[in-house]
């Protein structure tokens, strides 16, 4: 039972998925006067789902319920119960934003469904710890967001699906080659046993795991979306439909760094083959966070610019990841700095996407250009938007301040200095796309008084994404000591 | 050392399945094509069995042969003017060389480490151990299979359903 | 005498603001301002009300300061965030330094919120001008009291924050918008350099807190090199928020806020926190001889180079901007010959009467409705009240005996001259060119003939164009008339030195040493008068007197003319060669070209040639799959190669 148990708030996500396909069924065969019901009703069931499963992981904590299931696949401990409640809170948030949007889409249940199984993917590529596993685990998540991101079925959220689906079946490919190669090295595909046959490594296949390693990080490269393995971001990520996009920017990526966490600490770790990626970490992450910044500024599109800002603050989390295990290893605080900013990013960027979805439905444009004014139609969403785009840029008292200073310190400590500074002067460069939205909505006239109401729930949404990210601004303690908790695993 | 027979057939089956997937991206008819990834796939299945794979090999020729080839044939077939006299692409050569510099380095990398080689057993039947495995250890991923059967089936209803939205 | 201010009372000072914001805040969430039931003046009314009260316990914590000398008031700082490894602390500080600055940051924002009624009156933004107002004070309140350098950068950024907010006020017009941009970049420029002196201080000693990391500096527990960077760094930072060179270009252009805003933050108090953090880490970089050189060099560039474009400046609010970055110099001058006492004192004379310029100014606005000194001109006789009061202060400015600007400005010149001649010539020939520029905007604005001035374009008499000037209402000469009371008066407050020396009473014994202190000097000050005198003699000889044609001087002095036209070409620079020609043209168009031309182009070029050749072709947009996909693989085996290289060399045999 205890394997069970462990595996709950997968599980309830997935049975409800499941239910909210066959109530779907019962309200078709009930006939047309329930019908007024049914949307509201699945959402509070899916919401249900997500709730359930975050009571679940609490539950766990508090009876102390953490360990291994099924026979060493997952291992639930406080890096896979960090990311529970990250990827239940993200999948939440992103349901009650979805809820006003589908209001005219026949296929409700469907979508509401294919969210929460891919969390429980998400979940799972947190908590497992066998090759085999983490590779289903990974194809659950991405086939659900496939169809997710093409779920409109118009043009463009067709192109991006189909996008997304042949990178997403190629990434898969690379990262399932390098597995294969990690198993044929050390005849294993438990992480903790190939960790013990390559910390034990000698020089002979040394360029096998640096092929298997780079493998891995293309594979889970494009999860994580970092350059140069991030071309389908702005495509995708313009193209899904907006909440959609919400999810991949915040889940997926995240689910991205959890596993790659996971496979690097626990079997790659030790040895020499540990400094080779931090190396090649720190200079993606470099990469990425000027490759980034630099794009964006020229976007004129507020789904593209987010999608190359979400590139430039994946290159910043991966500065967490090369501090792990360089030249002066920091892995406690390498480790917590990218489980703090994941957090932080994770409101922050809910609350942007949110508020790009209240304003692009009623305005119906994505382009930056259109949103002149946008502050006197509606004063609290441009407010909302203004703190979410000043917490990605890294300003006082909002969340994204203390997870910079964070991860910056923590590269000074790990001494490198050199990538310190490259993410302090790209945070210049990023100030400036973002507040030149912030400046269109406050100055330059509106096209039309007409005010905009944002939907109850997606105002919920949104004030629940922008408080939580003053809370921790300004109380950063629990978030951070989370952090630690679960970055100690590795320890 | 291996006996000389597996040696020549290893490198006949490898010949045969590199030829014809070469020749399935080369080929500007799609029916040919999916007619030469047959035999590559095939070719795969001989692989497995000189690695004495016998359960892998049968699925291999099911899965691939039988159903995944017959359903890209059907899928040629029901899409108008999709079959015959395809364009060259623009990427011919950039495709030629970058999969030729992959190849050369997974095949140095490949000659410059020192494998764990496996001494040959006899030829069993996996299948039974196959099965003991699936339910038993890996139960957890055989399982997970099945939910992401069932999200590619609600997937395939949703996106080839002519309606997206409602009426009202 | 007081009993010693309690550490609730002094938290008390910096939240009372941000009580009032909240208040407005919330009473704009909850709709009550669009309903009425929450009426505009409330605002005011409530902001001045806290700020009031700051200000009375403000002084409270000058009269326990005085008790002690000027020493540290110490409280315990409060534990804010620690886990493992990181602890971040929270606390408030209190000294002699402090207490001046509480001084001047609480008095000024009272008289500037006070003559706001009047010139804010009938603003649709009347509301989220108080809010905005409260906030600015409570952080830059915040920034005076922190303990820590951490706390102390947070309230750095929320200040550069609501300058922002402030600049861009009214935001529908475009150079609104591009001044405030161009304020918060510049300003973040010189914060990158602030944010890493503070990484690299934390990293170096384990320490945040201001008096420990003073304390090590000054007994040399800290190694020389990595004092040098931090100052740098922290310079950096201040060079940016006090618009010192090269980082100034982004204050001319702040003009663009309301007049009341300019006065309190863009001259006052904001600008002025560069200054601050440079005496508050005094200890820091007194102990680094090229700190403290770039400290003094910097500021003697800028007091010179500013003072000379301010006489070319046509628009009132430009020749103040240009005098206020001047003024910055000059304290960073004293900073760096070691004068923090002078330095710190110009800080507190300036802002009574750089404020009443200000305000002085917006008076003449309210009334014109311009800030170009070619549409005015004759403005004495319309506005008494005005004129006067901004003579005093144009007076003080130039640092005419016994206003205010004499005393401390001739305390600057005495110590440089003790300390470093070189200094001192400079500074006196920055007298010089502050007096002719204030007597050219005296002359222009209310000498000779009214030249029409303009439409309003803020208040309630909005696209108006008044028919004759008329003086201001008696809520906009009141805050006048009191600063220029204090313009005259505060000088003296020093002549005893008292105020040096509680000045200098927090600083560590050690560095007590280093710390110039000249004695009063007859001559100086007779020089630094009568260099001003005659600066204004020039002034009133081409603008008034027009016995030398302002025409003239200019063709006799063209390259100078345009050179100080083009602002030294640095605006141009920076505009036109960094940001348009290197990063938009250069960096991120190469990106964008890649993704439109080639990556675009490839496709777009290919789905034509299909298209053409086959009408087969549909999914155009799949050859962009096939090259990202390409990208994955180009990744890879760069990865690889650079990885293994050495390996891979030996197995080809290289």
């Amino acid at each position: 039972m205890d394997s069970v148990n462990r595996f709950g708030p997968e599980l309830i996500l997935l049975a409800m998925a499941a239910v909210i396909i066959l109530a779907d069924i019962g309200w078709a065969l009930a006939g047309t006067g329930a019908e007024r019901m049914r949307r509201p009703a699945l959402g509070a069931l899916a919401l249900t789902g997500t709730a359930a499963s975050i009571i679940w992981s609490a539950l766990l904590i508090a009876f102390d319920e953490q360990g291994e299931a099924f026979s060493g696949m997952i291992r639930v401990d406080d890096f896979a119960l960090f990311f529970n409640f990250l990827f239940a809170g993200t999948a939440a948030i992103v349901i009650l934003a979805s809820i006003d949007f589908l209001r005219r889409n026949r296929f409700v249940a469907e979508y509401y469904a294919l969210i929460l199984a891919s969390t429980a993917g998400m979940m799972l590529l947190a908590s497992t710890i066998d090759l085999i596993a983490i590779f289903v685990a990974l194809e659950l998540t991405g086939i659900s967001l496939y169809i997710l991101v093409a779920f409109m079925k118009d043009g463009r959220s067709s192109e991006a699906g189909l996008k997304y689906l042949l990178l997403g079946a190629i990434s898969s490919a690379v990262a399932l080659y390098g597995m294969a190669y990690l198993f044929g090295i050390t005849g294993s595909t438990s992480l903790d046993e190939i960790g013990l046959v390559v910390s034990e490594a000698n020089g002979e296949t040394r360029s096998a795991l640096v092929l298997a390693m780079v493998f891995l990080i293309a594979g889970f490269g494009f999860k994580m979306a970092i350059v140069p393995f991030q071309m389908w971001v702005p495509d995708v990520y313009e193209g899904a439909p907006t909440p959609v996009t919400a999810f991949l920017s915040v889940g997926s990526k995240a689910a991205g760094f959890a596993v790659v966490m996971r496979i690097f600490l626990t079997a790659l770790g030790d040895g020499s083959i540990s400094s080779d990626w931090a190396t090649v970490f720190a200079i993606l992450a470099a990469i990425s966070m000027s490759l980034g910044n630099i794009t964006a500024l020229v976007q004129g599109n507020i789904k593209r610019m987010l999608g190359y800002s979400s590139i430039a603050q994946a290159g910043t989390f991966l500065i967490g990841l090369a501090v792990v295990a360089a030249a002066d290893p920091q892995l406690l605080l390498g480790t917590s700095a990218v489980l703090f900013f994941l957090g932080t990013y994770a409101f922050t960027n809910l609350g942007a996407f949110i508020a790009v979805i209240a304003i692009s439905s009623k305005i119906g444009s994505d382009q930056i250009a259109d949103y002149a004014g946008v502050a006197k139609r509606s004063p609290l969403l441009a407010l909302g938007l203004t703190i979410c785009l000043l917490s990605l840029t890294g300003i006082p008292p909002t969340a994204g301040f203390i997870a910079k200073v964070y991860v910056f310190n923590a590269a000074v400590q790990a001494d490198l200095v050199w990538l310190a500074i490259v993410g302090v002067l790209n945070s210049v460069v990023a100030a400036y796309y973002y507040l030149r939205v912030v400046l269109n909505m406050y100055t330059a006239e509106p096209a039309s008084e007409e005010s905009i109401q944002p939907g109850y729930y997606l105002g919920l949404a949104m004030v629940v994404a922008v408080v939580g990210l003053l809370v921790i601004g300004i109380f950063p303690s629990p978030l951070l000591e989370a952090s630690e908790a679960a970055a100690r695993v590795f320890g | 050392m291996e006996d000389t027979g597996s040696i020549v057939a290893f490198w006949l089956l490898a010949a045969l399945t590199l030829g014809s997937a070469l020749a399935v991206v080369l080929i500007r008819d799609l029916i040919r094509a999916v007619v030469l990834l047959i035999t590559s796939f095939l070719g795969v299945a001989g692989l497995y069995i000189t690695l004495s794979a016998d359960f892998v090999a049968v699925v291999q020729v099911l899965i691939y042969v039988g159903a995944i080839s017959v359903l890209m044939l059907f899928a040629i077939m029901l899409t108008p003017r999709a079959g015959r006299n395809n364009a060259e692409t623009f990427f011919r050569i950039p495709g030629i060389l970058l999969a030729g510099l992959m190849a050369f380095t997974i095949s140095l990398v490949s000659l410059d480490t020192d494998w764990a080689v496996v001494e040959r057993g006899g030829f069993e039947e996996t299948a039974s151990a196959i099965g003991e495995a699936l339910l038993d250890k890996y139960v957890l991923p055989f399982e997970l299979a099945a939910v992401l059967l069932l999200v590619a089936m609600l997937g395939a209803i949703l996106l080839v359903h002519p309606e997206g939205t409602d009426e009202e | 005498m007081l009993n010693q201010i309690p550490e609730g009372v002094v938290w008390a000072i910096l939240f009372l603001p941000f009580g009032s914001f909240a208040v407005i805040s919330l009473a704009a969430l909850l709709g009550l301002t669009r309903t009425g039931s929450w009426e505009a003046r409330f605002s005011g009314y409530l902001t001045m009300a806290a700020i009031a009260a700051s200000f009375l316990l403000s002084l409270w914590a000058l009269d326990s300061v005085l008790q002690e000398d000027g020493a540290r008031i110490g409280y315990d700082a409060h534990e804010w965030v620690t886990v493992g490894s990181l602890r971040f602390d929270i606390g408030v500080t209190v000294d002699g330094l402090t207490a001046i600055m509480l001084i001047v940051v609480t008095s000024v924002s009272l008289l500037v919120q006070f003559y706001s009624q009047g010139y804010m009156r009938g603003d649709p933004g009347y509301n989220r001008y108080y809010a905005f107002m409260s906030l600015f004070t409570g952080s830059m309140l915040g920034l005076v009291l922190a303990s820590n350098i951490l706390q102390l950068f947070v309230f750095w950024e929320l200040v550069g924050l609501c300058s922002y907010l402030l600049i861009g006020f009214w935001f529908y017009r475009d150079s609104a918008r591009r001044a405030a941009t161009k304020a918060f970049v510049v300003t973040r420029i010189g914060d990158l350099g602030f944010l890493s002196a503070i990484l690299l201080i934390w990293t170096k000693t384990d320490q945040l807190d201001i008096g420990q990391i003073q304390h090590l500096a000054a007994t040399g527990m800290i190694g020389s090199s990595v004092i040098t960077w931090f100052a740098l760094g922290l310079f950096a930072g201040a060079a940016g928020k006090s618009a010192q060179f090269p980082l100034h270009v982004w204050l001319p252009d702040a003009m663009e806020g309301p007049t009341p805003v300019s006065a309190l933050i863009h001259a006052a108090t904001m600008v002025v926190a560069g200054v601050y953090l440079v005496a508050r880490f005094f200890p820091v970089f007194i102990v680094s001889e090229e700190a403290i050189n770039a400290v003094v060099v910097v500021g003697a560039i800028t007091a010179i180079m500013a003072a000379s474009l301010a006489i070319v400046a046509t628009d009132i609010k430009r020749v103040m901007a240009y005098s206020t970055i001047s003024q910055l110099g000059y304290m960073m001058m004293a900073l760096g010959v070691g004068a923090i006492g002078a330095a710190i004192f110009h800080l507190f004379t300036h802002a009574f009467f750089k404020a009443l310029l200000f305000l002085g100014a917006g008076s003449v606005n309210h009334a014109t409705g311009t800030f170009d000194m070619r549409k005015m001109g004759g403005l004495a006789r319309f506005m008494p009240v005005t004129f006067l009061t901004t003579t005093v202060a144009g007076l003080a400015l130039v640092g005419v005996f016994p206003l205010a600007g004499f005393w401390s400005k001739d305390e600057i010149l005495i110590e440089a001259w003790a300390e470093k001649p070189l200094i001192f010539w400079t500074a006196l020939a920055g007298v010089f060119l502050t007096a002719v520029y204030v007597g050219r905007m005296l002359f222009l604005t209310f000498g000779g003939e009214y030249k029409g001035g303009e439409a309003s374009d803020h208040g309630a008499q909005a696209n108006s164009r008044p028919a004759e000037p008329h003086e201001s209402p008696w809520v906009m000469l009141l805050p006048l008339v009191v600063l220029a009371t204090l313009a005259t008066t505060v000088g003296f407050v020093n002549i005893t030195g008292g105020m040096n020396d509680i000045l200098e009473g927090w600083l560590p014994e050690e560095t007590h040493e280093l710390v110039a202190a000249g004695d009063f000097v007859l001559w100086i000050s007779v020089v630094s008068v009568a260099v001003g005198l005659a600066g204004l003699g020039l002034a009133w000889a081409i603008y008034s007197r027009k016995a030398i044609r302002a025409e003239e001087v200019s063709a006799a002095l063209e390259p100078v003319q345009v050179l100080l036209d083009r602002k030294y070409y640095l605006d141009d620079l920076y505009e036109t060669v960094i940001v348009k020609g290197v990063i938009m043209r250069g960096a991120a168009a190469a990106l964008h070209a890649w993704d439109r031309y080639v990556i675009d182009g490839v496709v777009n070029g290919l789905a034509s040639l299909m298209r053409f050749s086959s009408e087969k072709y549909r999914l155009a947009q799949s050859g962009q799959a096939q090259l990202y996909g390409a990208a994955i693989f180009i990744g890879v085996i760069v990865i690889v190669a650079s990885v293994l290289q050495d390996e891979l060399l030996g197995i080809v045999g290289l």
